[in-house]
């Protein structure tokens, strides 16, 4: 995004980062195959706000939030936490970093070591870290047991004595005990109980509010995003759809994709109209993706065009980006070479006439921009 | 809702009980559940993980594994046939011909060493004697049916080359394959996407009704059944808590438990950063609490309800509630205002 402020403000900077993965197999006489997982992604997160990431499976949301961590090295571009470009940081100081920036992982079950108990898994970090006596782990231990709403009887359970919701409290209890700024939520409530959810997303934003933490919550579902994030994107295999303030893209969504994500969040309101956009396919292969827009092959008002043409990020009103030639227009210069302006079909024209993003105003913003 | 939904009832379960007995204890994992679904109809049965629902899946279809497990049960009829005494051979003729299962995870219910054909042929040859060339015509149909791409080429593949949604209707057709009368789908999409979710159970529901095949939907998730069923159960700690009409129950919830798992599914309209929760969990099943099971969690418990276990009462037409303070409409409405 192409906002200028002073960076004091932001916790985490990304310019232009991108990650691809080699493919292994037999391609000795082919083409070096690549796996494009995050491709050109700029973004700025501020202190002490949530910052949502939205997408569905394989489209990049946890290699992007794996090199906000520095755990993926990208193959371009540049992570900044806290003014410090972490892949440049040698070894020690790296290390150092790293400790106030967390992660809570999707499965509790998996992310904690069964044969551990509640104390041992929730001290590990400080352990590692070697400067606490015993006595001062077990304090910090309850402590923490208190803050994420578990009881100090339970410090000598094992993992599989507690419920999915409980286990989910531990791991949020081990990744805050380093006192972090920095945490990555990877799905944080995906393989819990609806009726857990709740209970996990207040107790995160309580957290959050006690000890001023920064949050990054990459989630597929929007409701769930909507209520807990300041500012966030929308990605799509590897490419930022939409993005700018939560509060812009859901009173005004643009971008196909994010609308169909929207009708695809299921309500218990059944005396509610509701229209339905059920995108059909599944997300394509991320090997050699197309030049233009990646969403194109299950767009629903795909034009011509839309394959080749490069989207750019365009700011449709103030803090929201969107990259869809269909709301902004194919821009007027940089077209590559050998392709001609392109135009509608009649078929997408007609799409378009019932397209219900498709408004007064984005054509005047079409303009400005 | 379906032109073929008669009031004769597809499956009828009568006081159904399954008991795990421990070394510790016994866990009593369902308490006499009564379950009845008309033909043609779709019926969820809702609540939260470790509430009974999948053993009461399994215990239909006589898959659990006994020992351990202990199945009593008064009475099961599937289409007016008592399969309470069925030996395991004959009931291996009534799964998947008369009623088939559609599990969760598609991964790990599919064979990853046979190709996806192969698996659904496998049911043609195996309930209605088709050779291997007949049967295969008709596994490229049913997958034609739940709406896969290049139905030929699929059924060469195996199932770790299909994606999730793909591999959820590689058993959406394995399920259909015999058109079997009752269909129960535990959890058919709760590892998929969003949008992957609303194609299957889009599939699901086209596909049923087409069929009037009657079906049986397990889920944790209330807004899964607000697309699909038309009469809901309410489950909590192997009991039936509540039974209603799906608009009626979305509308007004009778019992404190269904208002709770109604609010706690988070809403695009909802305003400020607060999710509505149910307080603590679903109690261990070797240390389920006295009287109402539900009680350490309501916010309207009384003494009666720590006394004593509340009966299933009618309360109004097609409606069942187990609860001494069922929610009234207006007060739940001057409640939330």
């Amino acid at each position: 995004m192409n906002e200028k402020t002073s960076g004091s403000d932001y916790i985490l900077e990304m310019e232009n980062v991108s990650v691809d993965f080699p493919v292994k197999g037999f391609t000795a006489f082919l083409k070096r195959q690549k796996i494009s997982a995050v491709s050109d992604v700029s973004l700025r997160i501020e202190k002490g706000q949530t910052f949502g990431v939205v997408g569905e499976s394989g489209c990049g949301k946890s290699t992007l939030a794996n090199t906000m961590i520095g755990m993926v090295k990208p193959t371009a571009g540049r992570v900044t936490f806290k003014g410090k470009n972490l892949f440049e940081l040698d070894r020690k100081s790296f290390k150092k970093t790293r400790r106030d920036m967390q992660m809570i992982f999707q499965d509790p079950f998996s992310s904690l070591n069964p044969r551990f108990n509640v104390h041992d898994i929730i001290s590990e970090p400080l352990l590692i870290r070697g400067d606490a006596t015993e006595e001062e782990m077990k304090a910090r231990v309850e402590e923490l047991l208190e803050l994420v709403g578990l009881s100090k009887d339970d410090i000598d359970r094992h993992p599989s004595d507690f419920s999915g919701g409980q286990q989910q409290r531990i791991a949020i209890a081990r990744s805050i005990i380093l006192n972090p700024d920095f945490l990555v939520c990877d799905e944080p409530v995906s393989a819990l109980d609806v009726s857990v959810h709740a209970q996990i997303l207040n107790l995160l934003t309580e957290i959050q509010e006690k000890l001023g933490l920064t949050y990054v919550f990459i989630s597929h579902n929007l409701a769930v995003v909507k209520n807990i994030c300041d500012r966030m994107v929308v990605m799509y295999l590897g490419k930022v759809m939409e993005g700018g303030s939560a509060k812009a893209i859901f009173d005004n969504p643009r971008h196909p994709y994010t609308l169909a994500l929207l009708t695809a969040v299921l309500d218990t309101d059944v005396d509610k109209e509701k229209e339905e956009i059920i995108l059909e396919g599944d997300i394509p292969s991320p090997i050699d993706p197309p030049q233009g827009c990646r969403f194109w092959q299950r767009c629903p008002h795909a034009m011509e065009g839309c394959k080749n043409v490069p989207v750019p990020e365009v700011e449709i009103e103030r803090d929201h980006y969107v990259a869809c030639h269909h709301v902004n227009g194919f821009p007027d210069t940089d077209l590559p070479e050998g392709y001609d302006r392109p135009v509608k079909t009649e078929e997408a024209e007609r799409k378009d006439k019932s397209h219900p993003l498709k408004t007064e105003e984005s054509v005047e913003s079409k303009t400005d921009a | 809702m379906n032109r073929e939904q008669t009031n004769e009832n597809m499956l009828a379960v009568r006081n159904l009980k399954v008991v795990f007995p421990m070394a510790h204890g016994v866990i009593r994992a369902v308490e006499g559940v009564d379950l009845d679904i008309k033909k043609g109809e779709s019926v969820a049965l809702v609540g939260e993980s470790g509430c009974g629902k999948s053993v009461t899946s399994k215990s239909l279809m006589k898959l659990l594994d006994t020992p351990p497990a202990l199945m009593r049960v008064d009475d099961i009829t599937l289409d007016g046939e008592s399969l309470k005494d069925y030996s395991e051979k004959k009931m291996q003729d009534i799964r998947g011909r008369h009623m088939s299962m559609i599990f969760q995870d598609a991964m790990t219910s599919l064979n990853p060493v046979m190709t996806c054909g192969r698996q659904i042929d496998e049911m043609y040859m195996r309930h209605q004697g088709m050779d291997k060339k007949e049967a295969r015509k008709h596994t490229i149909r049913a997958l034609e049916l739940v709406g896969v791409p290049e139905p030929k080429s699929r059924a060469r593949n195996f199932p770790h080359e299909l994606s999730g949604g793909m591999r959820q209707r590689v058993l959406l057709a394995m399920a259909f394959a015999c058109m079997p009368k009752l269909i129960i789908a535990d959890e058919p999409t709760t590892a998929l996407d969003v949008t992957i979710q609303a194609q299957v159970l889009d599939v699901l529901r086209d596909m049923q009704r087409t069929h009037g095949v009657s079906l049986l939907l397990i889920t944790h998730d209330l807004s899964v059944v607000s697309n699909i069923a038309e009469t809901v159960y309410v489950m909590y700690s192997g009991k039936i808590v509540e039974k209603a009409p799906m608009k009626e129950l979305f509308r007004t919830p009778y019992h404190p438990y269904s208002e709770g798992l109604l609010k706690s599914v988070p809403k695009l309209s909802d305003e400020g950063k607060q999710f509505v929760q149910i307080p603590g969990s679903v109690p261990h099943p070797m240390k389920k609490p006295s009287g109402c099971y539900f009680h350490p969690r309501c916010p309207y418990a009384t003494e009666e309800c720590r006394q004593s276990m509340p009966p299933l009462e009618k309360r109004g037409e097609d409606r069942l509630v187990r609860c001494f303070h069922p929610l009234k409409h207006d007060a739940k409405e001057a409640k939330t205002a």
